[in-house]
């Protein structure tokens, strides 16, 4: 847009008032930049901090803590991982978060396929059940849901996270994999269907492979929320065998540790799996995030 | 026939599971705590039914118009932090350089980290002996700003509003930028043409074209400030003295730490309605502003 009101200003004043012009937008240009510049180091500044931090001894941690560490003391991340009983908790995150993963895809890819292209009675109360549900705001279940988990006998197990975590799943993963069936065209489905393959063949076979980019990013927005979730966890696990990542951390936020740098390693590690996915999937994760935040 | 009946049965079978799982853990807990909102319950032993008791409490109670505040607090800075400063950043990341890019990712990652992982971090920068906020006004010499910066009860809801606006500006910009690149590029030459430029392209031409999206991004805010919770948890727990209670965090205390499960039920419906109130006056408002 820059360029073209440039050529305008050229066919308009001449080529003086052109570089005078070209050369104050330069610098303008050159100035956002710089600010874009400091905002993103302002705005990354916590993260790199905590990086900083954790390769750090407590000593330097308060008499430094801006500058680099004198020596990078890699043992920190050992220490913390068996202080904070890390193992533990990352498989029983692995574990509730790969399990709720399957199960939400599975069940809404399904949903989603018939609500897209079946018409049957119905299907619109259900659209709208769908949709009604992301308006609830989700920790005004947590003691309804306390409740009533705890009445089923499913409290302080697997369960009573990855049933929660894909029942609130399931409305943005159908949304997404819905919009993406509606601009596949029929066409294969009906061959196929003409060729004998029953309808759960054309799901199988036909509708999975197809709508494997939206499934893709179900999957990343599902995991990020999994494996970040707190209040959920925080409620309905009390045993510490089943803790997940975020309670097992929360132990680091009473102030009852002193140990700035193992605090600091901890949350680098816990965070990392999360970082790594999103360097890999930037725009998966932003646009999916901004749609799911609308929807939801 | 035969296909009919197959097709009938697939949709029946294919829809159930997801239908009733969502039915029971997203649906049904909503007329649950309406309904356990009118007894008396410790969790154990029996339900004794007491009419509007808890609603009555709960409104009665300060402390729950206190944490209304609160949310109201951080309404305030989501809506007058997140979205100028979104809009502001879609308005010069709108060419999408490689550099531009970097930027915008840099504004989204905190979404991408658990609410635990960045109250540790900002209690940690607000810490008054150690915390890098106090370290960095040393270095500036203005040593006598340093504070408690989570212990006072002035400005403890400010300071947590912070990393609310921190945490969730990258969704708004990525909304913004969305809605500025559907603006038709005819639309910003004929601007030039007229010679508006600057402010005045923003407010004449620019802001009503993306109306609707500042408008969802406002009840976003709106509807968001009910969902902030963990930070709370991990930061202050709603301390000092309720300073910074949330609806949400004084739902958690007044409940699952004294065991009194009615009285939590009936909160989380009061949560529930306040939450459709306030999305809905906000549309309304929005509504009548446009007439």
């Amino acid at each position: 847009m820059k360029s073209s009101s440039a050529a305008a200003a050229v066919r308009a004043r001449g080529p003086y008032q052109m570089s005078v012009r070209r050369w104050k937008e330069h610098i303008t240009r050159f100035c956002v930049s710089c600010g874009l510049a400091v905002y993103a180091v302002v705005t990354l500044y916590p993260l790199i901090w905590l990086y900083l931090s954790a390769f750090k001894t407590n000593e330097e941690f308060y008499a430094h803590p801006f500058g680099l560490p004198q020596s990078w003391q890699w043992s920190n991340f050992a220490r913390a991982w068996e202080v904070s009983g890390m193992g533990l908790s990352m498989l029983n995150s692995f574990i509730v978060t790969t399990l709720s993963l399957a199960l939400t895809l599975l069940l809404g890819a399904l949903a989603a396929y018939i609500l897209a292209r079946f018409t049957f009675r119905g299907r619109a109360f259900i659209h709208l059940l769908f949709v009604l549900g992301m308006l609830i705001p989700i920790h005004s279940t947590l003691v309804p849901l306390f409740m009533m988990m705890n009445q089923m006998g499913i409290l302080n197990t697997y369960a009573a996270l990855i049933l929660p975590y894909t029942a609130f799943e399931l409305p943005i993963a159908i949304f997404i994999v819905a919009a993406y069936l509606a601009n596949i065209p029929k066409e294969m489905e009906e061959a196929a269907l003409v060729d004998g393959c029953g309808y759960t063949g054309i799901f199988t076979r036909i509708m999975l492979p197809v709508s494997l980019p939206a499934l893709a990013t179900v999957a990343i927005l599902g995991f990020l929320r999994f494996w970040n979730d707190f209040a959920f966890a925080l409620v309905f696990i009390n045993s510490p065998a089943l803790k997940t990542l975020p309670l097992s951390l929360s132990v680091f936020a009473t102030g009852y540790s002193t140990d700035y740098k193992l605090t600091m390693a901890a949350l680098g590690m816990a965070a990392l799996p999360t970082i790594v996915i999103y360097i890999l999937f930037q725009e998966q994760v932003m646009k999916g995030m901004a749609a799911g935040a609308v929807k939801g | 026939m035969r296909a009919w009946t197959n097709k009938r049965s697939f949709i029946t079978a294919g829809l159930t599971p997801a239908l009733v799982l969502y039915t029971i853990f997203v649906i049904i807990p909503i007329f649950w705590s309406a309904y356990y909102g009118f007894f008396d319950w410790k969790g154990i032993g029996a339900a004794r039914f007491i009419g509007l008791d808890n609603f009555v409490e709960a409104l009665k109670d300060s402390v729950f118009w206190l944490s209304l505040r609160n949310n109201m607090i951080v309404v305030v800075a989501s809506v007058f932090g997140q979205v100028p400063i979104a809009l502001l950043l879609a308005l010069l990341l709108k060419r999408g350089t490689w550099f531009q890019r970097f930027v915008r990712s840099a504004v989204f990652m905190p979404m991408v980290l658990s609410s635990v992982v960045i109250g540790i971090i900002w209690s940690n920068i607000y810490h008054p002996q150690t915390g890098l906020l106090n370290a960095a006004l040393s270095a500036v010499g203005l040593e006598e700003w340093r504070r408690a910066w989570l212990s006072e009860p002035g400005i403890a809801m400010w300071m947590i509003a912070i990393p609310i606006v921190w945490n969730y500006i990258g969704p708004y910009l990525i909304m913004f930028l969305a809605a500025l690149h559907s603006i038709p590029s005819e639309m910003d030459d004929a601007a030039h043409l007229d010679g508006a430029t600057g402010l005045r392209k923003l407010g004449f031409i620019t802001l009503p074209l993306i109306w609707d999206t500042l408008k969802v991004t406002i009840v976003l805010c709106i509807s968001g400030s009910l969902k902030a919770f963990d930070l709370i948890y991990v930061m202050t727990n709603g301390g000092p003295a309720h300073a910074t209670e949330l609806l949400a965090s004084y739902m958690y205390n007044s409940t699952f730490t004294v065991y009194r499960f009615g009285y939590g039920s009936a909160v989380s419906t009061l949560i529930v309605i306040i939450s459709l109130l306030m999305v809905a006056g906000s549309q309304w408002l929005m509504k009548k502003e446009q007439r």
